[in-house]
C-alpha cells in the first residue's frame, strides 16, 4: 500500500529485488495471487494459537489513516484474544518519536515486536537492534531483512485485478492516462508492471505518453490540475478512456477533475480502498470505476497470529500475503461492509 | 523584577512597600511568601512526584538503561531548547515581544537534510558536519540581521525565516527521506559506557558547556542584563545589538548541531522537522520553573526537556494508551505554566 505521507514510499532495495525475482520466477502473477490467498486462508482458519503470558510490542508509525487505525486496533484485539498482553505505541507519524518508542520497546524486552509501516531506512537500524537483543521482529507492509515475517498485501494480485477490470471496462481498446510518479516504490512498481503485462495482450489499449507524475504532498490538487490540462489537450469525447494510478489519492483528484469538466465518460482506477474513494465508486454517476482495497484489519490479525506461530516453534514464510478486495460499481457495497466502512 | 512587567500605578507600589516593611510571619505577606514557596517548589515537586509514581508502577523505569534512553531521546529537543533559551535570555522573556526563535526546528531539518545530502553525494563526515553547522549558522545570521538590522520583532522575523528554511528543505529533499549511514553517525547513535546511549552523554556535555558559559561567566551575566534590563545594560555601555545578534547566531549553531544528532538518530534526514517546534518552545518556556529565581536558565531547560522525556517514556512503560499521552502532557504543562505565571505576577509587583 502507499500512503500519502510516504511512509512506505521508500522500500528496501534488497526486498525490492527479492520481490522482482519472485515475479520473474513465478512469471504468472495469478499463481502468486493464488498462493497468497491460500496462505491467508490457513492463517484465519486455524486456531488453538496462544499468546498466554506473552508481552507483544505493537509499534505503529501512526494511526491517523484508516489503514493504520484498522491494522493497529486489530492487532491489539488479536493479542488480547490469544491471551497475551499488548504493549501498543503510536508514533503519530513522527520519525523521531517512532525511533524513541522502538528504543524503549527494545529495552522493555517484550516477547516480540510487530512494526506497522514506517520508512525502512529510519526503522531498520532499530529493528536490527531488537533482533540483536533476541527479540523476534515482525512487520506489516515493511520489507525488512531484520523481520522474521512481513504481512502484506499481494501487490501482483492487486495490479492484475485492477488492470483486468480496466481493460474489460473500456472494451479492450482506447487511450489510458497513467500516473507513474512512484515507480521507485516497490508496491507501485509491481502494480504498474502488472498493468503493462495485461495491456501487452490488448494492442488497441495505449498508455498516453508522457506518463503523468503524481506527487506528495498536495496529491489531490496536483492530480486535479494535471488531469484538467490533459482534458484540454484531448477535448473530444472518447479520446481518453480511463485514468490509472498506483494508489487512490491521485484517483481522487482525477475523479474530481473529470466531474468538474463534465467528462464523466472517462473512468478512474486506483488502489488502497480509502473510504472517500470507495464512496465515489459507490456513486453511480461518479467516474470512479474501481478501487482495490487492502484489508488492514486482516493484515493486523494475520501478523499477530504469525507471532503466535513463531513463538510456538513453527517456521514462517518470508512474507504472508493477505488478499485485497476489488471494489467496482457492483461489488463496492459488499467490500465496504467487509472493511467495516459506513 | 522583569523589565517587561506590567505597568503598576505608583499607589500600588506604595502599598507593596508598606507591606514589605511588615515583619515576617504576619498577615498576608507571610501567606504570600508561603504561596510563593509552594509554587516555586511545585514544579520540582511535580517532577519528583511523576518520577516516584512511574518508578513505583513500572520497576523498569528507574534502571540506568532506561534513564540513559530517556536522556538520549531528549538530546535533539534538549539541544534545540537550549538554543532557544539563549535567545530568550538575551531578548527578554516576554513571549510576544521578547526573544524567540521559531526557525529552530526548521533549521534542524534543513541542517540534517544538508548533512544527509552531502553524505549521499559522497562527501565525508567532516564536510557534512561543516555543512550542517554552516547551514545552522547562516540561518542564525539571517535571523540576527532581521532582528537587529531591520528591527523586526523576533516572533515575526523568525517566523518568516522558518518558512523560508522549511521551503529550502523541501527543495533540497523533494519532501523525501534521504538516508545516510556512516561510521561516525552509527557511533553517535550507538550505546556508550554503562549501556547509556552516546547521545545522552552528548546532551549532558553540551548542557554543561553552555551552562558554564551562560551562567558562570561575565559574558553570561551581561547576556542576562541585556535581556532583563536593557535600559540599564545600555546605560552601562553594553552593546545590546551585538548580544542579541550573538544569541541568534548561537541558537542557529544549536540548530545545526541538533541537525547532526537528528541525522544519526534517524539514520538520515526525514520530513516533519517542523513538528519539533512547539515541543521545543514548550520545553524552553517550561524551563523557567526549574530555576531558583524563575528565569530562563540552561540547566532549567535541561530539566524541562528531561521532564517531558520521562513523561512520554513513563506512559509507554505503564502501557497507558498513547492517545492519552499528549492530553496528560498538555494538562501538566498547563498546570505548571499557570503556576509560574501566577508566581511571576506576584514577583513583579
Amino acid at each position: 500500500m502507499i500512503w500519502i505521507n510516504g511512509d512506505d514510499m521508500t522500500d528496501d532495495n534488497t526486498s525490492g529485488v527479492n520481490r522482482r525475482n519472485l515475479l520473474k520466477l513465478t512469471a504468472v502473477a495469478g499463481v502468486v495471487a493464488g498462493s497468497g490467498l491460500l496462505s491467508a486462508r490457513t492463517a484465519t482458519a486455524e486456531d488453538g494459537l496462544s499468546l498466554k503470558g506473552k508481552r507483544i510490542g505493537i509499534s505503529a508509525t501512526g494511526t491517523d489513516h484508516f489503514f493504520d487505525l484498522q491494522a493497529y486496533n486489530a492487532q491489539i484485539e488479536e493479542v488480547k484474544r490469544l491471551g497475551g498482553e499488548p504493549i501498543a505505541v503510536d508514533a503519530g507519524r513522527n520519525d523521531g518519536k517512532l525511533v524513541s518508542q522502538l528504543q524503549t520497546l527494545i529495552a522493555q524486552k517484550p516477547d516480540a515486536i510487530v512494526q506497522l509501516l514506517g520508512t525502512l531506512s529510519v526503522i531498520d537500524p532499530w529493528l536490527k537492534r531488537a533482533r540483536e537483543a533476541d527479540i523476534p521482529v515482525f512487520t506489516i507492509d515493511v520489507g525488512s531483512v531484520n523481520s522474521i515475517n512481513n504481512s502484506t498485501s499481494d501487490n501482483w494480485g492487486i495490479g492484475k485485478d485492477l488492470a483486468l477490470q480496466l481493460v474489460s471496462d473500456i472494451g479492450g481498446e482506447g487511450n489510458i492516462v497513467v500516473f507513474n510518479g512512484f515507480y521507485g516504490v516497490t508496491p507501485c512498481a509491481i502494480r504498474y508492471d502488472q498493468l503493462v503485462n495485461v495491456t501487452k495482450y490488448f494492442p488497441k489499449v495505449q498508455i498516453v505518453q508522457p506518463e503523468l507524475r503524481d506527487v506528495i504532498p498536495n496529491t489531490v490538487q496536483d492530480a486535479f490540475t494535471q488531469i484538467t490540462a490533459i482534458l484540454a489537450k484531448y477535448p473530444e469525447k472518447g479520446s481518453i478512456k480511463a485514468i490509472w494510478s498506483a494508489w487512490d489519492i491521485p484517483q481522487l483528484g482525477a475523479t474530481q477533475a473529470l466531474t468538474a469538466a463534465g467528462r464523466t465518460e472517462i473512468r478512474t482506477y486506483g488502489v488502497d480502498g480509502s473510504p472517500e474513494v470507495l464512496q465515489l465508486v459507490a456513486d453511480p454517476n461518479s467516474p470512479a470505476a474501481a478501487d482495490v482495497a487492502q484489508q488492514p484489519a486482516e493484515l493486523g490479525r494475520v501478523a499477530i497470529q504469525n507471532v503466535a506461530r513463531h513463538l510456538a516453534g513453527e517456521t514462517l514464510p518470508r512474507e504472508t500475503y493477505v488478499p485485497a478486495l476489488l471494489a467496482n460499481k457492483q461489488t463496492v457495497g459488499e467490500v465496504s461492509k467487509k472493511l467495516g466502512i459506513g | 523584577m522583569l523589565v517587561d512587567s506590567p505597568f503598576i500605578p505608583a499607589s500600588a507600589l506604595e502599598i507593596e512597600a508598606q507591606k514589605s516593611l511588615e515583619p515576617p510571619g504576619s498577615g498576608p505577606a507571610f501567606g504570600r511568601r508561603l504561596a510563593t514557596l509552594a509554587l516555586r517548589g511545585g514544579a520540582l515537586a511535580v517532577f519528583v512526584g511523576v518520577l516516584v509514581v512511574f518508578s513505583a508502577a513500572a520497576p523498569f523505569f528507574l534502571t540506568i538503561g532506561n534513564i540513559g534512553n530517556v536522556l538520549g531521546q531528549s538530546a535533539i529537543a534538549g539541544v534545540l531548547a537550549i538554543g532557544l533559551t539563549i535567545v530568550i535570555i538575551a531578548g527578554g522573556s516576554n513571549v510576544v515581544t521578547g526573544g524567540i526563535d521559531l526557525s529552530l526546528a526548521a533549521n534542524m531539518g534543513l541542517s540534517a537534510a544538508v548533512y544527509a545530502s552531502l553524505v549521499q553525494a559522497g562527501q565525508g563526515d567532516g564536510v557534512a558536519i561543516l555543512g550542517a553547522l554552516g547551514t545552522g549558522l547562516a540561518i542564525g545570521a539571517v535571523n540576527a540581521a532581521a532582528v537587529t538590522l531591520a528591527g523586526i520583532v523576533p516572533l515575526l522575523a523568525t517566523l518568516a525565516v522558518m518558512n523560508v528554511v522549511a521551503g529550502l528543505e523541501l527543495v533540497l529533499t523533494q519532501n523525501t527521506v534521504v538516508p545516510a549511514a556512516t561510521d561516525f553517525l552509527s557511533a553517535l547513535s550507538a550505546g556508550g559506557p554503562f549501556g547509556i546511549p552516546v547521545l545522552a552523554y552528548i546532551l549532558l556535555g553540551f548542557t554543561f558547556v553552555v551552562a558554564a558559559v551562560v551562567q558562570y561567566t561575565p559574558l553570561g551575566l551581561r547576556l542576562y542584563a541585556v535581556g532583563a534590563f536593557p535600559d540599564a545594560a545600555r546605560a552601562a555601555g553594553l552593546p545590546i545589538r551585538s548580544f542579541v545578534a550573538g544569541s541568534f547566531l548561537a541558537s542557529g549553531l544549536c540548530g545545526g548541531f541538533a541537525g547532526i544528532l537528528s541525522v544519526s538518530y534517524l539514520s538520515g534526514s526525514t520530513t516533519g522537522a517542523g513538528d519539533m517546534l512547539l515541543p521545543v518552545v514548550v520545553t524552553a518556556l517550561l524551563g523557567t520553573v526549574f530555576s531558583r529565581r524563575l528565569v530562563p536558565t540552561i540547566t532549567g531547560t535541561l530539566l524541562s526537556a528531561l521532564f517531558v522525556g520521562f513523561l512520554i517514556n513513563g506512559f509507554q512503560l505503564l502501557n497507558i494508551s498513547s492517545t492519552l499521552v499528549s492530553g496528560v502532557q498538555g494538562l501538566l504543562i498547563l498546570l505548571v505554566v499557570s503556576a509560574t505565571t501566577l508566581l511571576g505576577r506576584k514577583e513583579s509587583i
